[in-house]
């Protein structure tokens, strides 16, 4: 692996890689531009093609694009433009994205990666073809959920969770016992909450991962983050069929409701991002 | 453990959902987080980044949950929440009580601090959300 020294960087090119694709009879992405704003082309080794952008080694030096990067504007600029290259490749076939911020010195090099994985490069393509990415996200109220099944399906709470001794403190000891003991019986029901949504997510997926071909759980986001109300109990990814995905999404609409959930999301189709570490994953 | 559901007919009807375009988060979670990662000839710490937008993710994810789970007691909570005029009140309220105490009964309602309510009644007391 190369050092990437900034005074040698200054000499070279920066070439940034989108993703990789079978290579293709027809032109590559004509007047795409990318994350800075260059023309995107493609690099060609053998039944593989990388799609690329040669950037301006000046403004993109690593500790450039580190310092971009950081910046949650430029950040968030920069992911979306990558994105969106990614796209506009997704849409002509199977296409492998590379994670953000993945350079080169050279096309030279990027073909050498082509070649010296191209096995690897060419199965997961291979997986991926025909298949598309469903993004899926529930969200529910625990409350709402405590209340339809919280007490109707077992014991308000696991014996582990409250003392055997659960006798409220009587009049004369109103103080600090009788506080201790509500908190302890809000603290229980709260629990009790967090576990039901925690399940209603874990049933949407566990259905729905039966439907896919690939599965991933994405960390839940804050919910401020899309404006939504309630609790996300499920942030995920499937690997669907192409001509399978309305009815995915049918279903997992249909899941969720059947789960209690308050609303859900179904997104993309996305290029696979989250199954790009192929079938073995 | 997973229970084995069927879907009800009732069940079956559609939860309200916005197709839009994807939103930044799902993009950020996706082109930092998976996609194929290939050592590159330039070396960036997308380590730090992630972890950042991460780690303000689940700040404020967990500020807003906690709230929504009702677990606000700390803003009412004078040792925790510090404000003087809380504690003031608190002093006051906690005199009253000691003297009620030493007069040889239990609080009345009208010196009642907050943590002096009543015992839940049991039948109840794991059933009402405490928002």
């Amino acid at each position: 692996m190369h050092d990437a020294a900034a005074p040698t960087l200054a000499a070279r090119e920066a070439i940034w890689v989108y993703a990789i694709t079978h290579s293709r009879d027809q032109a590559g992405p004509d007047g795409l531009r990318g994350i800075g704003g260059g023309q995107v082309r493609t690099l060609h080794s053998g039944p593989l093609t990388a799609v690329v952008e040669s950037l301006d080694p000046g403004r993109f030096s690593a500790e450039g694009i580190q310092s971009r990067l950081s910046d949650p504007a430029e950040l968030g600029e920069i992911a979306r433009r990558h994105h969106d290259v990614v796209v506009a490749v997704a849409a002509d076939g199977p296409t492998l994205p590379f994670r953000l911020a993945t350079v080169y010195l050279s096309d030279d090099r990027v073909r050498s990666l082509l070649s010296l994985r191209n096995d690897e490069f060419r199965r997961k393509l291979d997986w991926l073809a025909g298949r598309t990415e469903c993004g899926i996200k529930a969200w529910a109220d625990p409350d709402a959920l405590f209340t339809q099944r919280g007490t109707a399906e077992q014991p308000a709470r696991d014996p582990g969770s409250r003392p055997a001794d659960g006798e409220p403190p009587g009049p004369a000891d109103q103080s600090g016992a009788a506080y201790l003991f509500r908190r302890r019986e809000e603290l229980a029901a709260r629990v009790e909450r967090q576990r039901l949504a925690a399940r209603c997510g874990q049933e949407i997926h566990t259905a729905l991962e039966r439907l896919a071909v690939g599965a991933h759980l994405h960390p839940t986001q804050d919910p401020r983050s899309d404006g939504e109300e309630g609790l996300m109990v499920l942030n995920a990814a499937y690997l669907v069929e192409s001509a399978l995905l309305a009815e995915f999404a049918d279903s997992a609409q249909a899941v969720a409701a059947a789960a209690g959930a308050l609303k859900v999301d179904v997104t993309g189709p996305w290029p696979a991002y989250s199954f790009a570490d192929g079938p073995d994953a | 453990m997973t229970r084995q559901w069927a879907l009800a007919p009732a069940s079956r009807e559609r939860l309200p959902t916005h197709p839009e375009p994807s939103s930044l988060v799902d993009i950020l979670e996706r082109v930092l987080d998976k996609g194929i990662v290939v050592a590159g000839d330039i070396r960036i710490d997308l380590l730090d980044i992630e972890l950042l937008t991460i780690r303000l993710r689940l700040l404020i994810a967990s500020v807003d949950r906690a709230k929504e789970m009702g677990i606000d007691w700390w803003e009412h909570d004078p040792t925790l929440s510090s404000g003087a005029r809380d504690l003031a009140a608190e002093n006051r309220q906690l005199r009253e009580r000691i003297g009620a105490l030493e007069a040889g009964r239990t609080a009345g309602p009208g010196s009642r601090s907050r943590r002096a309510e009543p015992a839940v009644k049991p039948a109840t007391r794991s059933r009402t959300p405490s928002q």
